[in-house]
């Protein structure tokens, strides 16, 4: 019978009982049929046959009882008879469950987040109406300007709703250093759109974001709680962001977190509060819609193609060369579908966690082959239980069931404590992704398909590692397993083969996972230690913003050179500058330039990137300037333009040829800037990210910008901790103006916040080669311990007839070296073929890298003798007399 | 598995049910009961109270297939075939039959 007819007995025993009493029926119609044939009469007939079979009822139900019963208590019986085996064997039960909850915890606090960031759709209305709008072609850019937020708005007729967004991080604070909180500027449609509702208070609605709207704002429900204690009063209330006072209107639901996967928004402020809506080439809004009902994203996708000529020739932006303006119009208008939300954490973090996942699966498969070795030993040691089961007539196939049952209730209680230890790993983990640059925001807690994937897992892993010592345990001949005198016996050589093959397999997986995690840890290593061209030790980084501090724009300058002097002379810092940009910030700035004599090979060819310095910067930065001299009184505005490039410009722009007192002219739109003079050349130094190859980059000096901006990041060097600056550098900037905006950064806080993904990699990957280094070696000891302990007679024989004790020593270690070379051989082989998927997370070293093969080769090996050595020098000090007599 | 008193005599019934269809081909539970009867020379008589566990048990254990068809009197009745398992079983539990029944013999005999 199948398991689907036994499970519609269970669920539906009416039918069954039907079926049994027609069955009944029958046998007592029979009956009646024969005593008739004997001369009976007909009634009595009928009475007789069923005083003859008892009563139906109950004949019924017991019937029906066998059926469903059978099977649900051999179900029970197992479990009950599982448990008692489990008990019967702690030690051998910790192991396991420790062993497969390390493993089926791995998985399921990588899935999470892989479910997360990747999977989940966004916890609003019919999220697969959403479509998020792009730029089409092939950079399928995702930001958009104002006026073209709006002329798309205007323009579209295929979305039941729109709404553009932009991220922000809003400074909370009125004066002082300031406190970041993530937000958004977000269009009247928003929350109307998603379908958002509003937890206390309201949201913001189309007739909030007009221009000229008054300020206000509503809150994530998360700051609600943390900030305001969820204190219901606070409808009304002022909130200052960046340095404005907003009236708080509402709270959102709970649930919502904004469509950005991995951020969460605390503050949502209408758009039309943003400073330069009408600035045609400040591309800041991503635009996402609901599709209406009935237009399929196809239409979608061509309605909204449709508009995008008169969408970008209302807004081309002005003083672009004709050149520029041809490239703008060749834009086009796609969708994407947005139910899972937009994520830049997605970006960068999906192959990383794919990695992940793939190595925590190995993870798992090391730790079921240690399981199912152990349950090989326990099978020979209840061989003779199995024997007897069998010769009294148990079928074989419900033994391996019962064994099966052991195995599923193995990977039920590893699950169980995996649960546990995936809820410590998913907080560390987000505490690993969350001091990258991005913060990190998710909810990583157990919901449908991730307890759904762990108890898949669960099973899965239960059958995977059963099934074979189930088959093994249950193949013996039980006539000669019960003659045979015990122990020893009821293995054949054959079960041995599948636990030094498990064993093997064993070495090969971990081996593989040693090499991943020496190649990760090696591009760490080397991304920490590289020389980035400054010394990222001993520097603070103030950002400090004067816009909101009631100075005229035309102050600005006089405001930083006083700052920057006060810098200079505060106790304990040995340099200060200021620059537009600090190294490794996010922030980027190139054009292109022309250079006498260079001839570039495409357009792209002729770029450089840019920075704005004052004086000092070099020396505060630990820049070593290589040639000519570094920005001084004379770089005046309205003294001739100078510059500093770094070698890599002088190399590529001018063939390695001393640049001193020569010219680049900046291309402007169609025509060319006035010649700048290079007069000096300083070493490469990253300027984006560590991986970069040095980019060319030209130092302009600030003195001589024309435009004075809010913004300067100073850069202080000090000879102790930069953090310890902080205070009097606050104190400092509140004595000029208490509404002065600063952030305090320390550089290699920026530096170290780059190297978040491949921090975890690192981390993660180390800490998984070392589990699964661990697991391969409990493996290899108990097999090895259990093939001593299983020779013992013929070692006792051997040490009998002279073998000396290295003899002994040489032949188990001889099996270790077996073992080892043919896992090591297998584990090499399936690294090369494996690891070359990293390819794009690795620095400085190739896939295939053979410094870290053979250092992992040799700690596999190393450690693989280690857990050798206990069993051999156990088998070297059997006594010979003992081991004979038990014979 | 749900125990019943008396073991032996269930462990019989199955050998001889076993028996029975493997001799006989496809039969419904009171032809079963009459050929057992029949065979034994009225010796032996199956009590209805066990037969219909037993054979449902025997299907649960994937030894017996059971359908429902028409007796050569029209009457609807469930028709027990042997598969492949219940024939390699018959052979197990031949043999073990025999061996008890030569142990016992043995006993009684030289005892």
């Amino acid at each position: 019978m199948g398991w689907y007819r036994r499970f519609i007995n269970v669920v539906r025993p009416d039918r069954l009982s039907r079926e049994i009493r027609r069955e009944m029926d029958f046998h007592m119609a029979e009956r009646a049929d024969e005593l008739m044939a004997g001369g009976m009469g007909e009634a009595d007939a009928r009475r007789e046959a069923r005083r003859r079979f008892g009563n139906p009822s109950t004949q019924q139900e017991r019937t029906r009882d066998t059926d469903i019963l059978t099977w649900l208590e051999s179900l029970g019986a197992d479990l009950r008879y599982a448990l008692r085996a489990l008990r019967a064997s702690p030690g051998f039960a910790i192991v396991a469950i420790v062993s497969l909850g390390l493993g089926i915890g791995a998985n399921t606090a990588i899935f999470s987040l892989i479910n997360a960031v990747i999977l989940r759709t966004l916890p609003v209305e019919r999220p697969e109406e959403l479509m998020q709008v792009t730029m089409g072609g092939k950079e399928q850019g995702t930001v958009f300007t104002n006026p073209l937020w709006e002329a798309i708005r205007d323009r579209q007729d295929v979305f039941a709703g729109v709404f553009a967004y932009s991220g922000t991080e809003f400074d909370l604070t009125a004066g002082g250093e300031s406190r970041r909180a993530s937000g958004a500027w977000v269009s009247g449609d928003y929350f109307s759109t998603l379908g958002v509702r509003p937890a206390v208070g309201r949201l913001l609605v189309r007739d909030d974001d007009v221009r000229g709207c008054p300020p206000i704002a509503v809150l994530g429900y998360g700051f609600w709680q943390s900030e305001y204690g969820g204190a219901r009063t606070v409808i009304g209330k002022t909130i200052s962001l960046d340095r404005t006072p907003h009236t708080i209107v509402g709270v959102a639901d709970p649930s919502f977190f904004g469509v950005e996967v991995g951020e969460s928004a605390q503050v949502y402020a209408p758009l039309c509060l943003r400073p330069g809506l009408d600035s045609r080439s400040n591309w800041y809004l991503r635009i996402v819609g609901r599709r209406k009902p009935g237009v399929a994203p196809q239409q979608v996708a061509t309605r909204v193609s449709a508009i995008a000529p008169a969408v970008y020739e209302a807004t081309v932006p002005p003083r672009w060369g004709v050149g520029e303006r041809a490239e703008y119009l060749k834009n086009g208008l796609n969708v994407v579908a947005a139910a899972n939300g937009l994520s830049p954490i997605r970006r960068q973090y999906q192959r990383a966690l794919i990695v992940l996942m793939a190595v925590v699966v190995l993870v798992l498969l090391v730790a079921c082959a240690n399981v199912a070795n152990l349950l090989l030993a326990r099978a020979a040691a209840r061989g003779r239980e199995m024997a007897i089961r069998l010769a009294i007539g148990a079928a074989r196939r419900r033994l391996v069931r019962q064994l099966l049952t052991e195995s599923v209730l193995l990977a039920g209680l590893g699950a169980t404590l995996g649960i546990v230890f995936a809820r410590w790993g998913t907080s560390l983990l987000l505490g690993l992704l969350s001091r990258g640059q991005l913060p990190v925001s998710l909810d990583v807690g157990l919901d449908v398909p991730v307890l759904a994937f762990t108890l898949g897992v669960a099973i899965l892993t239960g059958v995977l590692f059963g099934l074979a010592p189930a088959w093994r345990a249950t193949r013996i001949d039980p006539q000669a397993a019960l003659k045979a005198n015990g122990r020893g016996v009821a293995e054949g050589h054959s079960r041995f083969t599948i636990g030094k093959a498990l064993v093997v397999g064993q070495i090969a997986l971990s081996l593989v996972l040693v090499i991943g995690a020496g190649l990760l840890l090696g591009t760490f290593r080397r991304l920490v230690t590289l020389d980035p061209g400054f010394k990222r030790d001993g520097v603070l980084i103030v950002s400090v913003n004067l816009r909101n501090a009631g100075y005229q724009a035309n102050r600005y300058g006089m405001v930083h050179d006083d700052l920057l002097g006060r810098f200079r002379s505060l106790p304990g810092v040995q340099a200060a500058a200021a620059s537009v940009i600090t190294p490794i910030s996010g922030s980027s700035w190139n054009d292109f330039i022309r250079v006498d004599g260079f001839t570039p090979k495409s357009a792209d060819d002729a770029l450089a990137y840019f920075n704005e310095v004052t004086d000092g910067f070099f020396a505060a930065m630990g820049t070593p300037l290589v040639a000519g001299r570094d920005f001084d009184a004379r770089d005046r505005l309205g003294a001739p333009p100078v510059v500093i490039v770094n070698e890599a410009l002088a190399k590529k722009f001018f063939h390695g040829a001393s640049p001193l007192g020569k010219y680049y002219r900046p291309v402007e739109h169609d025509s060319l800037g006035a010649p700048i003079q290079i007069v000096g050349v300083v070493k490469d130094a990253k300027y984006q990210e560590l991986r970069e190859e040095a980019l060319p980059t030209a130092y302009l000096p600030l003195s001589q910008d024309s435009a004075q901006s809010p913004y300067a990041n100073y850069v202080l060097r000090t000879a102790g901790e930069p953090s310890s600056l902080a205070p009097s550098v606050n104190a400092m900037v509140a004595e000029v103006n208490r509404s002065i905006a600063l952030e305090l950064t320390p550089l290699s806080d920026q530096v170290d916040a780059s190297l978040a993904r491949e921090r975890l990699l690192a981390t993660l990957s180390g800490f998984f080669g070392a589990l699964a280094l661990l697991l391969a070696t409990i493996g290899l000891y108990g097999t090895l311990s259990y093939s001593v302990a299983r020779r013992r007679n013929e070692i006792g024989v051997r040490i009998a007839l002279g073998a000396g004790q290295d003899r002994v020593l040489r032949l188990v270690l001889g099996e270790v070296a077996r073992l080892i070379l043919v896992g090591v051989t297998l584990g090499v082989v399936a690294a090369v073929f494996s690891t070359r998927v990293m390819t794009s997370f690795l620095f400085g070293l190739s896939a295939s890298d053979p410094a870290t093969v053979a250092g992992a080769t040799t700690i596999m090996t190393v450690v693989g003798f280690a857990a050798g050595a206990l069993p051999a020098w156990r088998a070297a000090r059997v006594d010979p007399i003992a081991a004979l007599r038990e014979e | 598995m749900s125990r019943q008193r008396n073991d032996i005599l269930q462990g019989t019934l199955v050998l001889l049910i076993l028996k029975t269809l493997s001799a006989q081909g496809r039969m419904h539970g009171y032809a079963i009961t009459a050929h057992i009867q029949r065979a034994s020379a009225d010796l032996l008589r199956v009590e209805e109270g066990s037969l219909y566990p037993a054979l449902h048990r025997m299907e649960q254990d994937g030894w017996l297939r059971a359908d429902w068809g028409l007796t050569e009197k029209n009457r609807q009745a469930r028709f027990y075939t042997l598969t492949a398992a219940g024939k390699k079983q018959l052979a197990t539990e031949q043999e073990s039959w025999a061996r008890l029944t030569e142990g016992v013999t043995r006993v009684l005999r030289y005892a």
